[in-house]
C-alpha cells in the first residue's frame, strides 16, 4: 500500500528528472572507465540465452501467421505469390526487431529490474556505495553492454526464424513455390534493411536496459514495490520500443 | 574525526534529525540508541554521505561531506567499513567472493591467493573459519551478520559502522554477536559506532552512550553516567531493558546489570 502511495505522489515530470539524473551519473560513468571485467559476456550470455527459447517460438508463429495473412489479402488481389515480399518485407524491417525486443524486455527486462529492485530494499546497493563501488558502473555497465551486444544476435534469429516458418507454411500447406517465395523475399530487402533491424535491435536494447535498471533503482521498499518497479520496467520499455520502432520507420522508409 | 554540528533532516513533514551535534573520538566505540524510527540508522547514513543533511555539517576525516566532490566521497568511504542490518550480502556470490569484494575492488595489486588468505584470515576473526566456498543464501542470521561484519573490516578501515548488529536474532546468538564486537575492539582498535535499541548490548560493548529521540539526542555519556540521567524518556527506554539501580552506583559493577530479555 506504501509502496502504490508513494509511487502515486512522484509527478511524471519529476520521474523524467531522476531518469535524467539516473542517466547522467550512469553516463559519467560508463564514460569514465570499462564495465567490471568478466561481467559483460556474462550479461550477453544471459539475455541471448535466456530469452531466446521463448522469442524463437513467438517468431516462428508470427512467421506462420503472417504467411497466412498475407496469402488471404493477396489472394484477392491475384497475388498470392507475394507472400515473400510481404513477409520478407515486414519481417526484416519491422516484427523481427520488436518481437525481439518484446521477449527480452519481458524476460531480461523484468529480471534485470527485480533484481535491482531487491538490491536496493535489502541495502545491497547502499554496500556498494559505502564500499565506495559506483552502483550504477558496477551494475548498468555490464548489463547495458552485454544486451547490445545480444540484441543484434538475437534479432537476426528471430527475424530468420520468422521467414523460415512464413517459408515452410507457403510451400507446404499453401502450395506455393518455394523458388518465388525466396525471389521474392530477397527483391524486397536490401542490406539495408538488416542494417537498420540491427540498428533498432541496438536501440531496443539499450532502452530495455536503462529503463529496467531505473526502475530497479527507484524502487519502492517490500515485495510490493519490487513488484510494482518490475511492472513499470515492463510496460515502458515496451511502449518506449514500439513508439521508436515507429519514430525509425517513419525517418527511414 | 567525525563530527555532526547541528544536523537537520527532514523527509517531507516528517522531522528526523532536528539539531544533532555530535563527535565521536577515534579509537572509541559510540553507540546510539533510540526507539524505532527515531533516526538512528539515518544518522549512520550521514557519516558515509548516503544521505545529506538539509542543514549543518557533517565532517568526515576533515571532509564537509555536503560539499565534497563524488571523488573525495568515495575516498573518505573506504576508510569505512559497515555492517548493515541484513548483512546485505550478494546472494549470487559465495561467502569468500563477498568477503573479498572491496579488496577485488580497491587492492586490486593482491593475487587471487592473497586475497583469499586475507579472508581465511577474517574468517578466523569472525569464528567461521572453512565457510569461504558456503552458498551466502543458505547462511543463517547469525552467519550472515558476521559474513557482513568480515567484509566490513578486511580492507583494515578506521572506522567500523554497525546498524542494529543485533535486529532479528535471538538472545544467545545476539550475546554472541555483542561478544564478537567486544573482542574486535580489543584486537582491531578501532573507532566502533554502533547503532541499536539493544540496551544490553551497547552497555557491554560501548565507551559513549547517545540516545536519539524526536530527533534530538537527549542524552550523551559513558554507560555508567546514562543509567543515573534522570531524563524520563531515557529512564523508560533504559528500565524496560535494564534492571536499572536505584541510586549512584560504582561504573565497575555495570556488568552485572541484569537481562530482562
Amino acid at each position: 500500500m506504501n509502496a502504490s502511495k508513494n509511487t502515486a505522489r512522484i509527478t511524471p515530470m519529476a520521474s523524467l528528472g531522476r531518469f535524467g539524473l539516473f542517466m547522467l551519473r550512469f553516463a559519467r560513468e560508463a564514460i569514465r572507465r570499462p564495465p567490471p571485467p568478466g561481467r559483460t559476456l556474462a550479461e550477453a550470455y544471459a539475455v541471448g540465452v535466456a530469452a531466446l527459447p521463448i522469442l524463437l517460438i513467438i517468431a516462428a508463429f508470427v512467421g506462420t501467421n503472417l504467411a497466412i495473412q498475407g496469402y488471404t489479402a493477396f489472394q484477392l488481389i491475384g497475388g498470392q505469390r507475394m507472400v515473400g515480399l510481404f513477409v520478407a518485407l515486414t519481417g526484416v524491417r519491422e516484427f523481427g526487431p520488436i518481437i525481439a525486443a518484446s521477449m527480452v524486455a519481458a524476460k531480461s527486462g523484468t529480471e534485470m529490474a527485480s533484481q535491482i529492485a531487491v538490491m536496493r530494499i535489502r541495502d545491497q546497493i547502499d554496500a556498494l556505495e559505502v564500499m565506495a563501488v559506483q552502483p550504477h558502473w558496477y551494475l548498468v555497465t555490464p548489463r547495458l553492454l552485454g544486451i547490445l551486444i545480444a540484441m543484434p544476435a538475437v534479432t537476426t534469429l528471430s527475424t530468420f526464424t520468422m521467414v523460415s516458418a512464413a517459408y515452410l507454411v507457403s510451400v507446404y500447406q499453401l502450395d506455393l513455390s518455394g523458388a518465388t517465395f525466396m525471389e521474392f523475399a530477397l527483391s524486397a530487402t536490401s542490406p539495408v534493411d538488416l542494417l537498420v533491424s540491427n540498428v533498432k535491435a541496438i536501440l531496443f536494447g539499450a532502452v530495455i536496459c536503462l529503463v529496467s535498471c531505473y526502475n530497479g533503482f527507484v524502487s519502492d521498499p517490500g515485495p510490493e514495490g519490487v513488484g510494482a518497479s518490475t511492472n513499470r520496467a515492463v510496460v515502458l520499455s515496451a511502449v518506449s520500443c514500439v513508439l521508436l520502432n515507429y519514430l525509425i520507420s517513419e525517418a527511414i522508409y | 574525526m567525525l563530527r555532526l554540528t547541528d544536523v537537520h533532516k527532514a523527509f517531507g513533514d516528517l522531522v528526523v534529525l532536528d539539531g544533532v551535534s555530535l563527535e565521536f573520538n577515534a579509537g572509541q566505540t559510540t553507540a546510539i540508541i533510540g526507539p524505532s524510527g527515531t533516526g538512528k540508522s539515518v544518522l549512520l547514513k550521514h557519516l558515509v554521505g548516503l544521505i545529506h543533511a538539509d542543514a549543518g555539517t557533517v565532517e568526515c576525516f576533515g571532509v564537509d561531506m555536503a560539499s565534497a566532490s563524488e571523488r573525495e566521497i568515495y575516498s573518505v568511504r573506504r576508510r569505512f567499513g559497515m555492517l548493515f542490518q541484513d548483512g546485505a550480502l550478494f546472494d549470487s556470490m559465495s561467502v569468500g567472493e563477498n568477503i573479498a569484494f572491496p579488496l577485488v575492488h580497491h587492492e586490486k595489486k593482491l593475487s587471487a591467493a592473497q586475497r583469499m588468505e586475507r579472508v581465511e584470515q577474517v574468517l578466523e576473526e569472525v569464528e567461521l573459519p572453512g565457510f569461504a566456498d558456503r552458498d551466502t543464501a543458505a547462511l543463517s542470521g547469525g552467519q550472515r551478520k558476521r559474513v557482513g561484519l568480515a567484509r566490513a573490516i578486511i580492507h583494515r578501515p578506521e572506522v567500523v559502522l554497525f546498524d542494529e548488529p543485533n535486529s532479528g536474532l535471538d538472545p544467545m546468538t545476539s550475546d554472541a554477536i555483542d561478544a564478537l564486537i567486544l573482542r574486535m575492539k580489543e584486537r582491531l582498535g578501532v573507532t566502533f559506532i554502533v547503532i541499536s535499541h539493544d540496551i544490553v548490548g551497547v552497555m557491554n560493548v560501548a565507551d559513549q552512550v547517545g540516545m536519539l529521540h524526536g530527533g534530538h539526542l537527549i542524552a550523551y555519556g559513558p554507560p555508567s553516567e546514562l543509567v543515573h540521567n534522570p531524563h524520563p524518556m531515557l529512564r523508560r527506554f533504559l528500565g524496560r531493558n535494564l534492571a536499572l539501580p536505584k541510586g549512584p552506583q560504582d561504573p565497575t559493577t555495570l556488568p552485572s546489570l541484569k537481562l530482562q530479555r
